[in-house]
């Protein structure tokens, strides 16, 4: 009788049969189609500060100030939130006192420059409403890593990306939620905090580990919904859309298990959404953790 | 891989990329063409997975997991030709192994047309798995990374299509008297 060890043997030699494959000839179509083959942008940024070195981040942070006076210049009064007017572009000197709407409108979006935070109260703002937070020790900010994005901002992260001892927690707003997470399908945008978290609860392939329930972020009325995405999701995390901003961009799963928190509320107008995500084997201390966190958010 | 390659690449450097793709695209055709058995298809597969290399970069969040998200894209390609061109039973379909060969049998049966008959009767999930773990040598929490499945998955394909394997092994290795009797 052959062993599973003969089988094995026969068939990873037969696997590593040498012939001779070249893809040349697919190389060179490849590189002339490139040409007309634009990439596709993400909303939701690469996760990669963890991974910088020291110069890299530095860099990045640079880089970061410049995006801060550059969004404040071209961008910002751009900026359309659901459910109210776009925020007043408070760059433009005002020729009399009028009331500032409520929340404020920035003069330019406020987010830690990129690399490692100190801990102690950090300054966000989100669709336009300034924030701030306690962000213990270990943690990273991406910076604003979507200038172009109406919502920017960023993240801040501990932990390497996808490991149990991992935190992610996006700073950037969202409208609606896919109605199809594998094929890329937008359900409309919901038309408050209350639809939205209903929506978050109701996405196709994720558990439901917290129903939508009534909180209070910032001392306001806030809804609060926990999800775990399945690991029979159907098809590969990163094609798993979740939500969106805007239309067609959409933010994807990091991993099958994981796990997202999320808290949202109307404000005066406008959208304010904030969401953690942890993974498989993420301890009770995470979870205090991020409580904490959002617990200590002041709106200004 | 060179990380910074990637990088480059992921913020539209077309030269970075094609240095990228130069350094994938023969083990891509290779890993493929094992999937797919069968060279045309392997190319299609090839040409569209690095196109989507390409186009998705900037969504890879990180840079140094780039390999293993390359080979999800190919493995989804290869799905995709696979589904075009059905020549292969979609499932696994396993042969009778109440009667297995000797060593000696199977010893003198082991040649290509023996495997391939087998690999054919598998699905092209079970055959991704068996490539990417006997022929990439990558482990099997790795591989069900890659397709996107849970491992316990991925152990149970592979089990099922080696088994499979061995069947067809060495039911082709018995007398043509015995497979007529059965």
């Amino acid at each position: 009788m052959s062993s599973d060890r003969d089988v094995t043997r026969i068939v990873r030699s037969w696997l590593r049969t040498d012939e001779h494959e070249s893809a040349d000839r697919v190389l060179d179509t490849v590189l002339v189609l490139l040409d007309t083959t634009p990439q596709r942008r993400p909303w939701w940024p690469a996760w990669r500060i963890a991974n910088m070195n020291i110069y890299a981040k530095l860099a990045a942070a640079a880089a970061a100030v410049l995006v801060v006076a550059v969004v404040g210049l071209m961008f910002f009064p751009r900026n359309t939130g659901v459910g109210g007017p776009g925020a007043t572009p408070s760059i433009k000197p005002s020729a009399s006192p009028l009331p500032t709407p409520t929340p404020a409108p920035s003069a330019a979006a406020v987010f830690p420059a990129a690399g490692s935070l100190a801990p102690g109260r950090q300054s966000f703002t989100e669709n336009g409403i300034a924030f701030s937070m306690e962000v213990p020790v270990g943690w990273s900010s991406s910076g604003i890593d979507c200038p172009q994005c109406a919502t920017n901002a960023g993240w801040i992260s501990k932990g390497a990306e996808t490991t149990p001892g991992a935190i992610w927690m996006p700073i950037w707003g969202v409208k609606g939620v896919a109605s199809d997470p594998c094929g890329h399908v937008a359900a409309p945008a919901a038309a408050s905090a209350k639809e939205l978290a209903a929506a978050v609860a109701g996405l196709p392939g994720v558990d439901v580990v917290t129903p939508s329930e009534d909180v209070t972020v910032g001392g306001r009325a806030a809804k609060h919904v926990v999800i775990r995405v399945r690991n029979d999701i159907g098809c590969a995390a990163e094609q798993f859309y979740m939500w969106w901003d805007t239309p067609g961009d959409f933010r994807w799963a990091s991993a099958v298990g994981q796990t997202n928190r999320v808290w949202v509320l109307d404000l005066n107008g406008r959208r304010f959404w904030i969401e953690a995500e942890t993974y498989k084997g993420s301890s009770q201390a995470l979870e205090t953790e991020i409580q904490g966190m959002i617990d200590s958010i002041q709106f200004d | 891989m060179d990380t910074d390659l990637v990088i480059r690449a992921q913020h539209g450097d077309k030269g970075a990329y094609a240095l990228l793709a130069a350094e994938i695209a023969d083990r891509f055709l290779a890993v493929a063409r094992r999937i797919l058995h069968d060279l045309d298809l392997a190319e299609d597969a090839t040409q569209q997975a690095l196109l989507a290399t390409w186009q998705d970069l900037p969504r890879l969040r990180d840079p140094a997991r780039f390999e293993a998200w390359s080979y999800r894209l190919l493995v989804h390609a290869c799905y995709a030709e696979g589904r075009k061109v059905r020549r292969w039973a979609p499932n696994l379909r396993l042969l009778s192994v109440e009667e297995p060969a000797t060593d000696d049998d199977l010893g003198s049966v082991v040649d290509r047309d023996q495997l391939e008959r087998g690999f054919h009767r598998l699905s092209i999930e079970h055959r991704s798995v068996v490539v990417l773990h006997h022929y990439l040598d990558l482990p099997l929490d790795r591989v069900a990374e890659i397709l996107g499945i849970p491992a316990g998955t991925a152990h149970s394909r592979l089990h099922h299509a080696m088994r499979g394997l061995r069947a067809a092994l060495e039911a082709d290795s018995r007398p043509p008297v015995r497979e007529a009797a059965q």
